[in-house]
C-alpha cells in the first residue's frame, strides 16, 4: 500500500465519522433511551401531560432542545439533571430515535 | 342541619364564582393561530434565527405542555425572540385555546 492511499483511507475514515456524530444513530439511541421513557414513554408518547412527547419530533428540534438544557440556555429542574451526563453524540443519537417514532405532527 | 346545608351551598356558589381558567376550546383556537400556522404548519420549516433548526411539530402534543411552554417565553424563562414576541401579545385563555386545538383532533370546520 503506498502512502498516498494510506492517506485517502484515513481522511475517508475521518469523513465517515463525523457524518455518524452529526446525523445520530437511532438504533444507538434506543439503547440510551430508558431514562427518558420513565417520563416520555415508552414510545415517546408522555402519559403525564406535563411532560411532552417526542414521538416523531424534528430530531433537529430535539437535539436543540437537549443542547440547551445542557448550556443552560434552556432551564428545567428535571431536564438539567439529565442532560448533564449526555455527550454531544448521545443527544444526536436519542434525537434519531426519537423522531424515528410515530407520534407528533405537522398541524396547520 | 341548615347551618351545614347553608355553608355547603355557600361554598358550591363560590366555586362556581372563583374565575376558574376556563378549559381550552379547540374551535377558539383554530380561530386564533393564524400567527402559529405561518412557522409551524408548514412541513420542514426551520427557525433562521438565532439558530438554525426545524420549527417543533405541535399536532398531538399534550395540551399541558404547550400552556407552560407559551408561558414560559412570555415570562422569559424561555427564550425566542419571535415565540417571545407571539406569546407576550396572548392572554391565558388563548394559550388554552390554542393548546386544545394542537392537542385535539379538531382540524378546522368541514368544507
Amino acid at each position: 500500500m503506498n502512502k498516498t492511499a494510506i492517506i485517502f483511507s484515513i481522511l475517508a475514515l475521518g469523513c465517515s465519522l463525523q457524518v455518524q456524530a452529526k446525523g445520530g444513530d437511532a438504533e444507538a439511541g434506543k439503547a440510551k433511551s430508558a431514562t427518558c421513557a420513565a417520563c416520555h414513554g415508552e414510545n415517546g408518547v408522555s402519559a403525564t401531560p406535563s411532560f411532552p412527547s417526542l414521538a416523531g419530533q424534528y430530531s433537529d428540534y430535539l437535539y436543540h432542545a437537549l443542547k440547551d438544557y445542557k448550556s443552560g440556555k434552556r432551564k428545567n429542574a428535571i431536564m438539567a439533571g439529565q442532560v448533564q451526563n449526555l455527550s454531544d453524540q448521545d443527544m444526536a443519537d436519542l434525537a434519531a430515535y426519537f423522531s424515528k417514532q410515530k407520534g407528533l405532527s405537522i398541524k396547520y | 342541619m341548615k347551618h351545614t346545608t347553608m355553608t355547603l351551598c355557600a361554598a358550591m356558589l363560590l366555586t362556581l364564582a372563583v374565575p376558574v381558567q376556563a378549559a381550552g376550546d379547540p374551535q377558539a383556537g383554530r380561530q386564533k393561530n393564524s400567527m402559529c400556522a405561518g412557522c409551524h404548519g408548514i412541513p420542514g420549516w426551520r427557525t433562521a434565527y438565532p439558530a438554525v433548526y426545524s420549527v417543533p411539530k405541535l399536532g398531538g402534543q399534550h395540551a399541558e405542555y404547550i400552556v407552560a411552554a407559551l408561558q414560559a417565553y412570555k415570562n422569559g424563562e424561555r427564550s425566542h425572540p419571535s415565540m417571545a414576541g407571539i406569546a407576550g401579545s396572548l392572554s391565558d385563555q388563548d394559550m388554552e385555546d390554542l393548546a386544545a386545538y394542537y392537542a385535539s383532533s379538531y382540524s378546522g370546520p368541514a368544507k
